[in-house]
């Protein structure tokens, strides 16, 4: 095992770019490769150890053995742990663009927020960050129509628009609320979202499945009313209690699931004709 | 400059070399039967020397590849290269950006590539990307097929006006031959609709596709043109579309060559990407190959020299001046589908295209490709494209000469179900032993559209001609191509040498200058008034009709700062 | 607006020449030209005339630098550039933006420059038709030439476009009033929707007026798309709309012969931003089963479709491209003018032919004052408040030629009408001669040593 820890320096207004600092790269380097070691910023590259000193202990033989702990704010350090393949980074700060982009396998703790792109095309792997995230979280390129395929993103807090865009697979969970347009384009996978939605998951969806235990604002024409159902069972994990089950997005001939939490929306349930306890009479209005 | 390429074995099917070992010298650009003690030696001792390669049909420049490039980043961003101190940075793959196509070709030992889609009135635009494509020349081919004033001439079997009007607008867009496409069909597009069969009228216009095939055929050879007219046949990727592609290329077996231009090319039609024309069946359930029947056709006419458009198994993005199949194809596929219509003169459809071997319809397809060039006995009549990216980026050439060079490989993929069983089952392949060498991999690649093309100047290692020269690092008779494949398509990937008009453009596999590219075009003599009085005739409609001053419709020379004008004699 | 007697003291006329104002490139304007002056300008709109007809006490003349009490004063233009030069070769996050208002071949040595010292290039995309791109890029891109528009549409919609304001001659000469071939009665040929929660002048002379609310745009479109696939509205109001209106628009367009839908940043800022344009593209596809649909984003300046076409042959990616590490990367929010100006990135700031200053968030023009700033422009503007270099260019279209791209990607030879004023130089020169001594300056960082295939590529 090896545990390489960066402890920052000073910080820099342009971004430093940690791409190449992966523990896929750098589970062979010594404390000496890493003072040659020159990180870009913007058009030029500097000397790593201008902005971070790193300890290096301990030894590994692949990047699985490796533990990158990077200290100090983060805020303006992008790419971190983008396209790893193994090892366990731990940020103690809140993180710049594209942490955990494209990675298939180890696993990301964020300690506080991350921007934008967060998980971005991931297709395994673990990435928890436990303060909020930015647009994009767990999304797709622009322009790519194949997003997340796997892994898991875990957000403590809340996460921005369009969260899960085209997602392909794996599983999105965000602890806190969600900003506008969650899964949309998604076609497989699952988004879990404890917190409250404002308006439109879903837009677009072919397949895959939306859980919202919270309130929902507005949902879109495209989703057909199933009725209710009780403890669904989504890939393998069962959610308790009532939920109410919609199908969309029908503008594409779409299948994906929706699950919104019965007793939080009870106010939208209302609205499809009188409510008894069981809402049972629910049932009757399916397919409007 | 003196240079002399040293103890290569030399393929150079135009002056019937076949792997003989020997030198190329040549001075100034230029090849020559003799240099001076002084000339530069290039040691190239058994390794492989060709001209240097034509692709006869790609789409390189223009404004579908744009609005491709536009609206694929992702495609993009999976080529990225990072510039060093000769090159720019690179990007794309199936549609890459144009300094890397220039380049890539440049590595494939290219030196011309015809650029097979250009619409007249965006033809600035093709000009500017040409201009930006390094190392290469680049004729472009103007669309003629469903260009209104064509169809209405068409109907009235105007022969003489179409020829003025062809003569007229190659020199307004700096084009170089006739280029037809889906004939009437995307003018019915304008409409939602499409033609079947070549039969099938355009909406309103009240002439059928083959009227106009006809009677732009008549006129390419009244204007004695280097190229006969170059078509992309009605009912492209269509089950069941071989009676349209054999009744497309019978509708001109009268028409009679030039006088002139009989003396550099063979045929009156060039018929293009001819896998898409060839299947049959009713609908994908039950389609198979019509390859042997097309073949059949071509074997015994020779009016008709054709390319194939080989599927290469690859994620590409397929663009087509065929607007109403493309679609076709985003009805089945859902991916992002683009379309872009232009007044007047053509359509073009765009949409993403994963072809899989685990699919069926896509190996049928890439079957169908080997069998026609299995098929079709004589290699002059046969040019190797992917119609680049249609069925596959260029940068895949190599793979398919591995293919066709080794039956071994072709057995190989379909008895390990490489490939779906539809190619065993649906298809001869499984059946054609035939295997190309390098010399027939010579005269597809270089001699036959060098001929095609009506080229005198290119595609041949003859004194006088451009010292265009590709070296690859194979030894010829030192490699058993059926079993060593792989070493053939690592081979023929990158060249030793690319030479372009004397300059040695890339050197040990790699490239060491970058040149400006030319753009080839076809000045018709002698038609001057005839051009004159059909552009008066049209003056009224143009001013009304089309959104553009005439004064911004032609190419300025601007553009073309630096074009290879080819002079033709048209009367 | 008075009545302004024809101008009939001038020297000569030039025909067909361009419009340089918004993205309809008008080529059939004629200047009338005395002494050198363009005095008056025939065919073109209110808006295009008063750009063309020069304003001479706005124009920048002489090249300046701002010295150490923050005035602008006069230089000659070798110390211009060279300083300019200096800010550009000593920066590490450089940030070229601006391009909509100047020639493809401008653009073309901006792009090796930017190349060459690692620039974000960037153009009014980034502040305007930038989602629209994002969803084409998601979900296709069905246009068509505003000429096949004149000829063949009985269909129009307009969609978050004021066009009547904004593109005063796109319903005159290319899409609603206008004779075509198919059209022969021009406006009575055709029926015309507006689609805006404003409304505006071009809902005024529009047949229909749909007015969703701000905002409602997402819900409004899906819910189309939901009617065309046959599904019933469970809500009786959708986005404002009542949804029998959403069923007879649904009818209406499927039946229509050739509907074209133009949208501007009504529907591209609004909260849902480039999915908006996403579901009004997937809606036109769908409707291209019924009938021929297609769609062209409203594009404002003359050339801002030029610079995203130029810069999509160049290196693959539309707007928005940076290249500091060698070559070019495209990322929303990461690469964009804007978001790294409130980030605070840049170190030096090229404006070319735009006017962040006038145009752009308080949080990024607070940024581009604490860094250097050099303008290339013609007119006096917000930004040359900011500039510590300005360096006068010429007018394209007037007093130099060039290549434009209108918004349906149709390019046009803008050519030359009078003589620049002496002491300007062209857009092209300004930036070669900035590449060259920026070349001088400073050894072209990140370049690889040797070319490494991508292997995603192979
Ligand atoms: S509509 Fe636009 S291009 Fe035409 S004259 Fe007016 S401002 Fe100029
Ligand atoms: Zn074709
Ligand atoms: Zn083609």
């Amino acid at each position: 095992m090896k545990t390489i820890t960066f402890d920052q320096i000073k910080t820099s207004s342009i971004a430093l770019e940690f791409d190449e600092l992966i523990p896929d790269e750098i589970y062979s380097w010594t404390e000496a490769d890493f003072a040659k070691y020159q990180v870009p910023i913007g058009n030029s590259r500097f000397p790593l150890t201008d902005f971070f000193e790193v300890t290096v202990e301990g030894e590994a033989n692949g990047p699985d053995e490796v533990e990158m702990i990077i200290n100090g704010d983060l805020n303006r350090v992008k790419y971190i742990g983008c396209k790893m393949s193994g090892g366990n980074i731990v940020c103690n700060s809140s993180v710049d663009l594209h942490v955990g982009a494209e990675m298939s396998g180890g696993s990301i703790l964020v300690k506080g927020n991350a921007a934008a792109h967060a998980g971005r095309e991931m297709s395994g792997g673990y990435l928890e960050i436990e303060g909020n995230t930015k647009e994009f979280t767990g999304a797709s390129y622009i322009g790519e129509w194949r997003g997340m395929t796997g892994g898991q993103i875990v957000v403590g807090g809340n996460a921005g628009k369009q969260c899960g865009e085209c997602l392909t697979g794996g599983k999105i969970h965000v602890k806190g609320n969600c900003d506008i347009l969650a899964g949309i384009h998604m076609t497989k996978g699952v988004i879990e979202i404890d917190g409250d939605v404002n308006r439109w998951p879903g837009g677009q969806m072919k397949n895959g499945n939306i859980i919202i235990h919270g309130f929902l604002g507005r949902l879109l024409e495209g989703f057909v009313l199933n009725g209710i159902v009780v403890d669904p069972e989504v890939e393998g994990v069962t959610y308790e209690g009532k939920y109410i089950q919609y199908t969309g997005d029908i503008g594409l001939n779409g299948k994906g699931n929706l699950y919104l939490d019965a007793e939080a929306n009870k106010e939208k349930l209302a609205t499809y004709g009188e409510l008894d306890d069981e809402y049972t009479s629910i049932r009757e209005y399916r397919n409007l | 400059m003196e240079y002399i390429l040293k103890n290569g074995i030399v393929y150079d099917p135009a002056n019937e070399v076949n792997g003989e070992k020997m030198d190329v010298m040549f001075k100034d650009g230029i090849i020559v039967d003799d240099v001076s003690a002084d000339a530069e030696v290039l040691d190239v001792t058994d390794k492989i020397v060709m001209p240097a390669g034509i692709d006869p049909h790609a789409h390189v420049a223009g404004p579908k590849l744009v609005v491709g490039r536009l609206y694929r980043p992702e495609d993009s961003r999976r080529g990225v290269t990072q510039k060093t101190k000769v090159l720019r940075s690179e990007s794309g793959f199936s549609i890459p950006s144009c300094p890397a196509t220039g380049y890539r070709y440049s590595r494939l030992g290219y030196g011309t590539v015809v650029e097979a889609a250009m619409p007249p009135l965006e033809a600035k635009h093709t000009h500017e990307e040409i201009a930006t494509i390094p190392q290469i020349d680049i004729p472009a081919m103007p669309l003629f097929g469903n260009n209104w004033f064509v169809m209405e001439y068409a109907k009235d079997n105007n022969i003489e006006d179409i020829a003025a009007f062809v003569a007229a607008w190659l020199k307004l867009t700096k084009g170089y031959g006739i280029k037809i496409v889906n004939p009437c069909g995307s003018e019915a597009w304008g409409w939602g609709m499409n033609v079947h069969g070549i039969n099938d009228k355009a909406p309103y216009f009240d002439v059928t596709s083959k009227e106009v095939v006809v009677a732009l055929a008549k006129a390419n050879e009244m204007l004695n043109l280097p190229h006969s007219i170059h078509i992309h046949p009605n009912d492209l990727g269509h089950p069941g579309n071989v009676p349209t592609t054999i009744e497309t290329m019978d509708c001109v077996k009268d028409v009679k060559k030039g006088s002139k231009a009989a003396e550099i090319r063979d045929q009156v039609m060039h018929v293009c990407h001819l896998q898409f024309h060839s299947y049959t069946g009713n609908s994908w359930k039950d389609a198979a190959s019509g390859a042997e029947e097309v073949a059949d056709y071509i074997n015994k006419h020779d009016h008709i020299t054709c390319d194939i458009g080989q599927v290469t198994l690859d994620e590409t993005t397929t663009m087509t001046a065929d607007a109403p199949m493309e679609y076709d194809l985003f009805k089945l596929s859902g991916l992002k589908w683009a379309n872009k219509d232009i007044e007047c003169e053509t359509a073009a459809g765009i949409i993403p295209c994963i072809y899989s071997a685990k699919n069926p319809v896509n190996t049928l397809q890439w079957a169908i490709g080997l069998e026609l060039f299995l098929h079709i006995d004589d290699p002059w009549k046969v040019c190797l494209t992917t119609d680049h990216p249609n069925a596959g980026p260029f940068t895949r050439y190599p793979r398919i000469i591995s293919w066709l060079m080794s039956n071994t490989r072709r057995m190989e993929m379909i008895e390990n179900r490489e490939v779906h069983k539809w190619a065993e089952k649906r298809t001869t392949l499984a059946t054609l032993d035939r295997e190309y060498d390098f010399y027939d991999i010579a005269t597809i690649s270089r001699a036959a559209p060098a001929r095609i093309y009506g080229f005198t100047d290119k595609g041949a290692l003859t004194p006088g001609y451009r010292a265009d020269i590709a070296v690859y690092d194979i030894n010829p008779n030192d490699i058993d191509p059926s079993r060593q494949y792989a070493e053939i398509e690592k081979g023929f990937n990158v060249a030793d040498y690319t030479i372009k008009d004397g300059q040695i453009l890339v050197k040990d596999k790699e490239i060491v200058k970058v040149k400006e590219s030319q753009n080839v075009w076809v000045n018709v003599q002698g038609w001057e008034k005839n051009e004159e009085k059909v552009i008066n005739n049209i003056m009224p409609f143009f001013t009304q009709y089309y959104s553009v001053k005439w004064e911004n419709y032609p190419v300025h020379d601007h553009y073309v700062s630096n074009p290879i004008r080819i002079d033709v004699d048209g009367k | 607006m008075t009545y302004e007697p024809p101008v009939t003291d001038y020297d000569h006329i030039v025909e067909n020449c361009t419009c340089a104002f918004c993205g309809c490139n008008c080529d059939d304007l004629d200047y009338l030209v005395k002494d050198g002056h363009v005095v008056a300008v025939r065919h073109a709109c209110r808006l295009g005339a008063s750009k063309i007809m020069e304003d001479m006490d706005q124009r920048l003349i002489v090249p300046m630098i701002r010295d150490e009490n923050g005035e602008l004063k006069e230089v000659d233009w070798d110390t211009a550039l060279d300083k300019a030069a200096e800010y550009i070769a000593n920066s590490i996050r450089p940030v070229f933006y601006g391009w909509s208002e100047t020639s493809t071949e401008t653009m073309k040595e901006g792009v090796a420059l930017g190349e060459y010292i690692g620039a974000v290039l960037d153009n009014q995309a980034t502040i305007c038709h930038g989602p629209s791109l994002q969803a084409v890029q998601n979900a296709g891109y069905p246009i068509q030439t505003l000429g096949e528009v004149q000829n063949r549409a009985d269909m129009i919609a307009y969609s978050g476009s004021n066009a009547m304001n904004s593109h005063p001659r796109h319903m005159a000469r290319y899409a609603v009033f206008c004779r075509g071939y198919f059209r022969q009665r021009g406006r009575f040929d055709r029926t015309v929707v507006t689609m805006d929660p404003k409304f505006s002048d071009t809902a005024k002379c529009s047949d229909k007026w749909i007015g969703f609310e701000q905002n409602g745009d997402y819900g409004f479109y899906n819910a189309i798309r939901a009617v065309l696939r046959g599904k019933e509205l469970y809500q009786d109001v959708i986005s404002g709309i009542p949804k029998e209106d959403i069923y007879e628009l649904a009818e209406e367009m499927k039946n229509a012969e050739f509907g074209v839908l133009f949208f501007g940043l009504g529907l591209t800022h609004t909260l849902s931003k480039q999915r908006n344009i996403d579901i009004a593209i997937k809606m036109v596809q769908d409707l291209n089963k019924y009938s021929k649909w297609g769609l062209t984003p409203m594009r404002g300046h003359f050339n801002v479709n030029g610079f995203n076409i130029f810069m999509a042959f160049e290196c693959g990616f539309a707007f928005g491209v940076d290249y500091c590490r060698g070559y070019p990367r495209y990322m929303m929010g990461e690469t964009n003018t804007i978001d790294l100006l409130v980030r605070k990135e840049p170190d030096c700031f090229m404006v070319i032919a735009a006017d962040p200053g006038a145009h752009f968030p308080n949080g990024a023009n607070q940024h581009l004052a604490d860094i250097p700033v050099i303008q290339i422009d013609i007119h006096w503007g917000p930004s040359t408040e900011l500039a510590d270099v300005v360096l006068p260019g010429s007018f394209i279209g007037v007093e130099c030629a060039g290549t434009s791209y209108r918004m349906d990607g149709v390019p046009i030879f803008m050519k030359k009408a009078i003589d620049k004023p002496e002491t300007c130089r062209d857009d092209e020169w300004i930036v070669r001669e900035l590449k060259e001594r920026v070349m001088k300056l400073r050894e072209e960082p990140n370049t690889a040593p040797k070319y490494v295939p991508n292997p995603n590529a192979l």
